[in-house]
This record gives C-alpha cells, sequence and structure tokens, in this order.
C-alpha cells in the first residue's frame, strides 16, 4: 500500500529507455554498492512526449547523480487534463506522501496550494531564483504569497497570421485593425474566415475570454480573488466584442461555439483563414507540408488589444510541484531543482518541444538552431496573464464556461454576466 | 451489502420446491450457478452504489476538505438547480428519440437481414460497423462530418443543392442536440439491429408459412405473427438501449461539450464536471444518485412491460 | 431450409436490393471516408472539395501507429481483456441465465431487476471509487481489473438476453434430461448451450465489442503500454493539442476490420446454420 500509484513495469522501462536506460545500466554498474542506499521517491506527471519521452529525462537524472532515484509514474496524456487532475487528486488528498512529486496544469495550482496538499517552497528558491522566471509564471506559481509551485514549462495564447495576405500591412495591434484587415482578406477572397478563434463550452473559452477581457484592461476576478469583475463594463464589451466577430463583422464563422484548438487550426493550416488564436503547437504543424498548405507563410505576434488596453495572452503550461506530506523532502527538492534548472528546460524545449520558463533559456543558441520559432515567442510569452487564481477555480471556470457560452449564443451579454458574477461571488465568498 | 443477502432468502424460499423436484436433499444448484454473477456483480456494483450514497450525504468537497454529513441538503439544492433539471430534461428527451429511432432503424434493418438474399452476409457485416468502431473514433469523427465549413455533410447537402449555406450543425443551441441523437443513432442501431435479428431467427417459419396461406399478407403477417413474438427481446433491447442512452456522455464531451448555451448538456456530462473538475463528490455524488434514481424508473416501466409480455406467452 | 419456401417477385428483389444498398451506404460509408483518410496526407482533409480516393496514396500513417507509437501493443492487449472479458460473460451468464429460468425460483423477475441494477449507475460515477478500491487491491495496471470490470457491465445484458431466450427453448427438453439423470449443469451444457448458440453468438459479439471500445475505465486504471487498450491507445496519439487524423483513422482501419472480418466468418459458420427449426415448435 506504500505504492499507491502503479508502478511503471520493468517491462515497459526497458520499452521507452532506449539510450537513457543504457547510461544507467553504465552508471548502476559502475557504483552498484551504493545505489542500494538512493532514496527512492516517486514523480507522476501527465504524459508529454517529443523526440524524447519524460521518462527518459528521468532516467537522465536517475544517472546524473547517486543519492535519489526517481519513478516516473505516467499520467494519461494533457489532453485528458480532467482524467489527469481527478488521478492526481485522489492521491494527494490520502496524504500519504506518494507521489513525491507531480506536475500540476496552472490552473490547479491554487486549489493544491489552497488545499495543504503543495509543499510551500519560497526557503529554497527565494527571489533571487524567482527573478529568473517569466513573471507571469511567478505570479501563478504562487498562492497565498508563497510559492508552492516551481516552474516547467510555459504556453500561451497568441495571434497567427498569414505573412502572404498580411503584405505590406502592419501586424494588427488592436482588435479594429485585425478587423478591417480580416474583412479585407474576407472580401478579396483571399481568405474564407477572416479570424478564428475557440469558443466551444469547455476550458479554452475561458483562455480566450481571459485574453479578450485582459486585452481591454478588465479582469475576471481582481487581485484579492474575492472582487469579482466580470460584469463590468470593459468586460461586457470584450464578451460583446467576441460576438460581434461572428455577428457583426462577420470576420468568424457562427462555428466557433464549437471549436476547441483543433477544429479552429485545421482550416488555418489548411489556408482558408487569416487569422487565428491558439496556442504554440499550431507553429510546428503548419511548418510540415504533410498536415499544412501555408509552410513557411505563418507569422506570430501578441494578441491584440483594445485602445487603451494592452495585449494579453492566456498563460498555459505545466509546472511542478512537491507534495507536502512527502517523506523525502530533500530528495524531492534536489529532483525539482535539477527539473526547473536552465540545462533541462533546454533539453525539454529541444528534445519535447516545450518552451522554457525561464527567459535566458530562449536566448540560447541550441535553441535557436533546434526550435528558432520558439525563440520568437518570448515577447509573447512575457506578456502572459494568469487565469483567475483562486482554489475554487474548477467552479468558476464551469460557470464562465457556460455563461459565457449562452451570452455568445444568445446575445444578451450583459444579463448573461451578471448572471455569472452573482454565481461566481457565491463561490468564492465560501 | 444487499444483494448477497436478497439472493440467500430467495434461496431459502427457493430450496423446499427444489427439494420436492429432487426428492430428498436440498439443491444447491441455483445458489451455484448463480454464485459467480452474484460475486462479479456485487464486487464491482455494491460497493461503489453504496459509497456513493453515502458521499451525496455530505458535504464533501476535496480541494476544500470539508467533509461534513449534511441530511438531504444535497438532494434540496437539487430540486432547485436549473442546471440539474436542464441537463435531466434534455438527457430525457435524448433517450426517448435515440431509443425510438434507433429500435424502429434497427428493426427495419433486422427484417431485411432475415431475408435470404444474395450477399447478406456482407450487408450483415456491413451493417455492425458502427457499433465496431472504437467510440473515441467515432465521436471525433463526428466531429468532422458535421464540421460546420469543411464537413462532409455540409458539402453533400450542398452538392446535391438541398442547402443554401452552411448549416453549423454543433455551434447553434437549434441543432446540436439533434446533431447529437443523430450521431448516436448511426452508432448503436446495430446494437438493436443484432438482438432483434437473433430474436426474428428464433420464430418458426412454419408460422408465417401458415399465415400465409391462410392469406395474410406480408404486413399482416409481420404484425399479427413476428411482431408479438418479437416483444419481448425489442422491450429488453430497447430497454438496455434506453439506460445506456440515459448515460451518454462521450459524444456530448468530446463534440460540443455541453454547449452552445448550455444546450446539449446531459446528466452524464454535468456529474462528470461536479465531480471531477470541481471535485464536489458530494454534490456530484447526489446527482449521480439522481440519475441512478431516474434510470430505476425507467427500468421499472420496462421491466412492466416486459414481464407481462413474457407471462402472457405463457410462462 | 425452409426460408427458401418463399418466392419474391421482380418488384421485391429490386426492394431488397435498395434496402440492402441503403444499409451498407449508411453503415459503412463513413467507415470507408476513414479508410480513404488512413491513406491521405492530414492537409487533404480541408481541401474545398473531398476526394474519396486518395491523392497521393502514402502508407506513413499505418507505418507510424506500429512503428513509432507500437499500436500493436495496444491490440494485443485489447484482444486479451475482450476475449477473457466475452468467454466469461457467456460462462456465467448462461449459468446465471438458465437458473433463473428453469429452476423453479420464486421471485426471479426480482432477481432480473437486482442484476440490472448495474446497468443503471452512471459509470462516470462508479470510476472514482473503482479505483480507489482497485489500488487498495493493487490491481491498478492489469488485465484482471479490466476483465473484472467489464465482466460485470456485460453481464445484465447477456443474462437478460439469455433468459429471454431460454425461455423460448421447450422445457421438455432439458426435463427430459434431467429424468435420464443429468444434473442441471449437464442439462446446461449438452441440451440448452447448443440450442443457443446463435443467441450465445450474438450476445457475445456484443459483450466482445463493448469491451474492446470502453474508455473511461481503461484510461483511469491501467497506465502503462503493457495493459493500456486501444482506446486508450488512440487517445495517446494526441499529444498536447494535436490530433493526428490520420494516424487516428489508420489505428481505427486497424482495429475495425478484423472485427468485420470476425462477424463475416461467425455469422457464416454459426447463424446461418443452426437457428430455425429445432426451436419453439
Amino acid at each position: 500500500m506504500a505504492e499507491l500509484l502503479p508502478k511503471p513495469r520493468p517491462g515497459r522501462r526497458a520499452f521507452l529507455g532506449g539510450v537513457a536506460l543504457g547510461s544507467v545500466a553504465a552508471f548502476t554498474g559502475s557504483h552498484g554498492a551504493r545505489g542500494a542506499s538512493r532514496t527512492e521517491i516517486a514523480f507522476a506527471s501527465a504524459k508529454f512526449f517529443g523526440k524524447e519521452t519524460v521518462a527518459q529525462v528521468v532516467e537522465m537524472y536517475n544517472a546524473s547523480q547517486s543519492r535519489v532515484h526517481v519513478t516516473y509514474v505516467e499520467l494519461p496524456p494533457p489532453s485528458a487534463s480532467t482524467e489527469v487532475h481527478q488521478l492526481l487528486v485522489q492521491q494527494l488528498a490520502r496524504q500519504s506522501g506518494s507521489p513525491d512529486v507531480f506536475t500540476q496544469d496552472v490552473i490547479w495550482i491554487a486549489e493544491f496550494a489552497g488545499a495543504g496538499w503543495a509543499l510551500p517552497l519560497d526557503q529554497e528558491f527565494g527571489a533571487d531564483v524567482r527573478k529568473q522566471y517569466f513573471p507571469g509564471v511567478v505570479q501563478a506559481c504562487t498562492w497565498g504569497g508563497k510559492l508552492t509551485a516551481l516552474p516547467w514549462f510555459i504556453d500561451s495564447g497568441m495571434l497567427y497570421y498569414r505573412t502572404d495576405l498580411l503584405g505590406n500591412e502592419a501586424v494588427p495591434e488592436t482588435w479594429d485593425e485585425l478587423v478591417s484587415l480580416a474583412q479585407a482578406a474576407e472580401k478579396s477572397g483571399h481568405a474564407r474566415f477572416g479570424f478564428l478563434w475557440q469558443g466551444k463550452q469547455a476550458e479554452v473559452l475561458v483562455c480566450d475570454l481571459v485574453e479578450f477581457v485582459g486585452s481591454n484592461n478588465g479582469a475576471i476576478l481582481g487581485p484579492d480573488g474575492k472582487t469579482v469583475m466580470i460584469d463590468d463594463d470593459k468586460s461586457v464589451q470584450a464578451v460583446q466584442f467576441m460576438r460581434d466577430t461572428i455577428n457583426r463583422y462577420k470576420i468568424s464563422p457562427q462555428d466557433v461555439l464549437s471549436w476547441d484548438e483543433e477544429p479552429s487550426r485545421r482550416p488555418f493550416t489548411g489556408g482558408q483563414a487569416m487569422f487565428l488564436r491558439n496556442w504554440s503547437y499550431v507553429y510546428t504543424i503548419a511548418q510540415d507540408p504533410k498536415v499544412s498548405s501555408v509552410v513557411g507563410k505563418v507569422g506570430v505576434a501578441p494578441l491584440p488589444h483594445f485602445p487603451g488596453g494592452r495585449s494579453a495572452a492566456c498563460l498555459g503550461g505545466y509546472q511542478y510541484g512537491v507534495n507536502a506530506s512527502t517523506k523525502n523532502r530533500e530528495a524531492a527538492i534536489d529532483f525539482v531543482r535539477w527539473m526547473s534548472s536552465p540545462a533541462t528546460q533546454l533539453h525539454f524545449a529541444t528534445e519535447l518541444g516545450l518552451a522554457p520558463t525561464r527567459p535566458d533559456v530562449f536566448d540560447d543558441p541550441k535553441l535557436a538552431q533546434s526550435q528558432p520559432f520558439m525563440q520568437k515567442l518570448k515577447p509573447v510569452f512575457l506578456g502572459a496573464t494568469p487565469r483567475p487564481v483562486t482554489p475554487k477555480y474548477a467552479q468558476v471556470t464551469l460557470v464562465l464556461q457556460s455563461s459565457v457560452s449562452r451570452a455568445l449564443a444568445d446575445g444578451n451579454v450583459k444579463q448573461a454576466l451578471a448572471g455569472a458574477k452573482d454565481r461566481i461571488a457565491a463561490i468564492v465568498a465560501s | 451489502m444487499t444483494r448477497p443477502v436478497a439472493i440467500g432468502s430467495t434461496l431459502r424460499t427457493a430450496a423446499p420446491s427444489l427439494a420436492i423436484v429432487r426428492g430428498r436433499r436440498v439443491d444447491w444448484a441455483p445458489l451455484l450457478l448463480l454464485l459467480p454473477t452474484t460475486i462479479s456483480l456485487g464486487s464491482v456494483s455494491v460497493y461503489p452504489i453504496l459509497d456513493g450514497f453515502w458521499l451525496s450525504l455530505h458535504n464533501t468537497t476535496l480541494s476544500t476538505r470539508e467533509d461534513r454529513f449534511v441530511g438531504w441538503l444535497n438532494y434540496r439544492l437539487l430540486a432547485t438547480d436549473p442546471d440539474f433539471w436542464g441537463a435531466w430534461r434534455h438527457t430525457l428527451e435524448f433517450t426517448a428519440i435515440s431509443t425510438l429511432a434507433e429500435t424502429a432503424i434497427g428493426l427495419g434493418m433486422a427484417l431485411l437481414l432475415v431475408e435470404r438474399f444474395t450477399g447478406r452476409g456482407l450487408v450483415r457485416a456491413a451493417m455492425l460497423i458502427p457499433w465496431a468502431m472504437p467510440t473515441v473514433v467515432t465521436s471525433k469523427m463526428f466531429g468532422w462530418l458535421f464540421d460546420g465549413q469543411n464537413g462532409l455533410v455540409n458539402w453533400a447537402f450542398r452538392s446535391l443543392h438541398l442547402i443554401g449555406g452552411n448549416i453549423d450543425w454543433y455551434g447553434s443551441p437549434n441543432t446540436a442536440l439533434g446533431t447529437i441523437i443523430f450521431a448516436d443513432v448511426w452508432k448503436t442501431t446495430p446494437f438493436m439491429a443484432l438482438l432483434l435479428l437473433a430474436g426474428l431467427q428464433t420464430i418458426p417459419y412454419s408460422l408465417q408459412e401458415a399465415a400465409r396461406i391462410d392469406g395474410a399478407g406480408a404486413w399482416q403477417t409481420f404484425w399479427h405473427v413476428r411482431l408479438p413474438m418479437l416483444v419481448p427481446i425489442l422491450l429488453i433491447a430497447a430497454m438496455f438501449r434506453a439506460l445506456d442512452a440515459f448515460r451518454i456522455f462521450d459524444l456530448v464531451y468530446v463534440l460540443t461539450g455541453g454547449g452552445p448555451a448550455d444546450s446539449t448538456e446531459v446528466l452524464s456530462t454535468l456529474t462528470y464536471k461536479t465531480l471531477f473538475s470541481a471535485l464536489e463528490f458530494g454534490y456530484g455524488s447526489a446527482l449521480s444518485t439522481a440519475m441512478f434514481a431516474t434510470e430505476v424508473l425507467i427500468a421499472f416501466c420496462f421491466g412492466i412491460l416486459i414481464v407481462r409480455g413474457m407471462r402472457r406467452q405463457g410462462r | 431450409m425452409a426460408e427458401v419456401g418463399h418466392r419474391r417477385n421482380g418488384a421485391q428483389n429490386a426492394l431488397f436490393l435498395a434496402g440492402a444498398t441503403a444499409i451498407v451506404l449508411w453503415s459503412a460509408g463513413p467507415f470507408l471516408w476513414q479508410i480513404s483518410t488512413s491513406f491521405q496526407l492530414d492537409r487533404a482533409l480541408v481541401s474545398p472539395t473531398p476526394s474519396l480516393i486518395p491523392h497521393p496514396f502514402i502508407l506513413q500513417h499505418f507505418l507510424n501507429i506500429f512503428l513509432v507509437k507500437h499500436f500493436q501493443f495496444y491490440v494485443l492487449n485489447s484482444t486479451i481483456v475482450a476475449l477473457s472479458t466475452t468467454f466469461l460473460c457467456l460462462a456465467f451468464g448462461a449459468m446465471a441465465a438458465y437458473a433463473l429460468s428453469r429452476l423453479k425460483m420464486r421471485r426471479r423477475f426480482g432477481l432480473l431487476g437486482l442484476i440490472l441494477s448495474v446497468s443503471m449507475f452512471p459509470q462516470i460515477a462508479i470510476v472514482g471509487p473503482l479505483y480507489l478500491l482497485a489500488s487498495i487491491l493493487g490491481l491498478l495496471d492489469t488485465y484482471m481489473v479490466l476483465v473484472i470490470i467489464y465482466l460485470a457491465l456485460g453481464l445484465p445484458l447477456v443474462i437478460w438476453v439469455l433468459f429471454g431466450y431460454f425461455q423460448t427453448i421447450p422445457e421438455e427438453l432439458d426435463e427430459a434430461a434431467r429424468i435420464d439423470g443429468a444434473g442441471p449443469f449437464r442439462s446446461l451444457l449438452l441440451i440448452i448451450i447448443p440450442l443457443s448458440l446463435p443467441c450465445l453468438v450474438t450476445t457475445g459479439l456484443l459483450a466482445f465489442i463493448a469491451a474492446w471500445n470502453e474508455f473511461m475505465f481503461a484510461l483511469a486504471l491501467t497506465s502503462t503500454i503493457a495493459h493500456q487498450t486501444v482506446p486508450v491507445g488512440i487517445a495517446n496519439f494526441t499529444n498536447l493539442y494535436y490530433v493526428p487524423w490520420g494516424d487516428i483513422a489508420a489505428a481505427s482501419v486497424v482495429v475495425t476490420l478484423p472485427l468485420v472480418l470476425l462477424v463475416l466468418f461467425f455469422q457464416r459458420r454459426i447463424i446461418e446454420g443452426l437457428t430455425q427449426g429445432a426451436v419453439k415448435e
């Protein structure tokens, strides 16, 4: 019962290990006697893969030192993030100390910290260390004034545009500019759709919402996590604009109301759209001739803003957490320190395509060589804004999804958002 | 542990009559025959069902570590929760329409496939494809087929000049639920057809032949000879279909997430969000218990019809 | 066979042909599209005029799923789990249905209702408790936990359908066997089972496909490629957001086609030969 999460079976490890496993074998061979005294810890994470897998990076850590041995427990991929969340919570809630280290979506950080499941890391990672990361990420990793998560990788919403259709025009910086460019592209027949985004009643709708509202200097929750601002004029204006892209400006098809990331990405890489709001994963796909018809014709920029506002990019990505009930605190800290170090972040970037949370790593020539696109994203990530930070986020987001979807579908924006305000206020107050 | 007790008591009452049949000693045969089923169902269902009911009397929310006994509070909240009643209505609507459509189409398919014609084997195998395709794929596939812009369905309709512009199947509250029902009908009609086909094959041909000789047409033979004999299996199949349709989850979750504007929110997706995303285990369990109660009602209605049907056939 | 006794005229034949064509188009149409997709570049999916003939024709997706994504392991796992489930479902289900339909038990409809209750509890609500139960028992990431759960999920349908079918088999048949000294187990095995083969095949097929396609429990209860089943394997294709549609189409072709061939084989062998006549005269 000590080990509640399933242990990866040797067969699987050998199967995945490849080169990394070879090095482990060599290592234990030479240090066999000391190997037995290593501290054993468990690390649970959602499944990510690129050229390498998370398992292989963990084996790199195991091979790099002789004090700690990490067993990697693979959870479902982040496309099944609800299941990942549930499996993690079931483990953490038992407070048995297993897994010692885990990774978490940014939106779970406050929840896990509020429940007392995540170990505060301020002592080990002081202000000087925190300065080395993107400020938005550190903000999202902080709950109740304490750092309760350590940054792993970053992602955020961004504006994709067609360089060939834009021609000599400047990349739009305001939504008005985007609307007129998009309408022109539709009118001239260069693009079927002016602007694609995601309005499916799902988490992604809240991400888009944060960007539209944030770019109008609005917010969903105030900084105190208690004041609900979703029915402020600025928010109403932003949501009205979301609806207007469909019904008034006609730069977005009504279909965005049922689209999440992939359905909105496909017409864009299929060459049918001028602008697209999406995450960083789209770029690699847009450059793959097997999937994309717009290879070499795609540019990326920060999302536009309303007059007087500033661009807002919804912060995504997964971060490390240490189980508050861990019995191997030292070992766990050592492991996350290594995992979040510049060298490992660079490795994650080049081999798994996960963008670093340390701005410095973006300037590394090796990154420029293997992921030239990622380097261009640094300014986008610098403006990344977290979604509402509250331990009740999971309940808040459900209300937002339902009310904003309603506002977009029937157009009674004010009424829907006022309803959302009351329900959210009741949730965060309790 | 209600189930073993119930079976035990049944066996006690059953034993004397069996003892008469066998002459002397108590017969353990029914117990032995039912034992594997009892263990299997008991181990998988009893604990979660009782656990769920117990949780529904608490305000357990994992992330806030609230865990107090609150009695019927969750059910009182449920009674006035518009989200719940909205989802309840959508679910019933979905269940009724999809079950009826699947039964009708499935019956049609079965009636055709029970006849002998060249290539029947191939058609029977083809008929099963929708049911055999992995559900994780079909839900995404229907996303594609009915995509409002690049979907094949809109393309086909446009090519045939049935529609002027694209229909936004999933993005409009008016069509979203209907489209999901259509996807479900496509996917699960083979289930009905297969069971009804098996049922049709038990009807002796001599009965139909006798009817024909008496001058009955195809329709009369169907209505007066085949259909009455098909009723028990038809009801059983429809009942299982309805119970399953009531728990519809994948299609809705993948295709619309319950939107737009909650127009496709069903009880399963609502419960899933409450349980797994919001981690409100207490309220979520009340939701699932309410689902269970509704399912019991549905099963009860079908059960009465089935038992009556079987009794009428003299068994 | 008595079936052929009735001759159809030309118009009826045309009607049958039309009906059969409609069924094939309706059922196999989307699947043909999947097959076509599995040989096409993903790029082709958003072309304004969809084409059923792949151009260019590529095998990349199939190579991808086997060589890179090791889909064969998932297929093996699914085969083991679904076959075990089907076998146990039929064995246990036939025993229970026989007990309920033949042995003079009172309240058997009450029992049938109780058995049904498993089918009535929302599956999403029992995933959590069963996960905890399985972790306490050390059953996580095993074939056994999946078989146990799928068995319980499949049994109610199997029992109900077999019960209904057994009711149609004249009791005199097994009564006679019993008078000859056969116990209930032997008369089940020697009289009832052979008479019920078509129904067993049908319900077995339903149980098999249900186990083959189940996703939610497999996702929660297995965590490595050593035991994960096909639906989880397909879900694993998706990395962060990107859905590699061609690979998914190839995978669905790989897992659907054998099932269809199996059905073709089985129904020729068993359904055709055994159904008519013997029963319920």
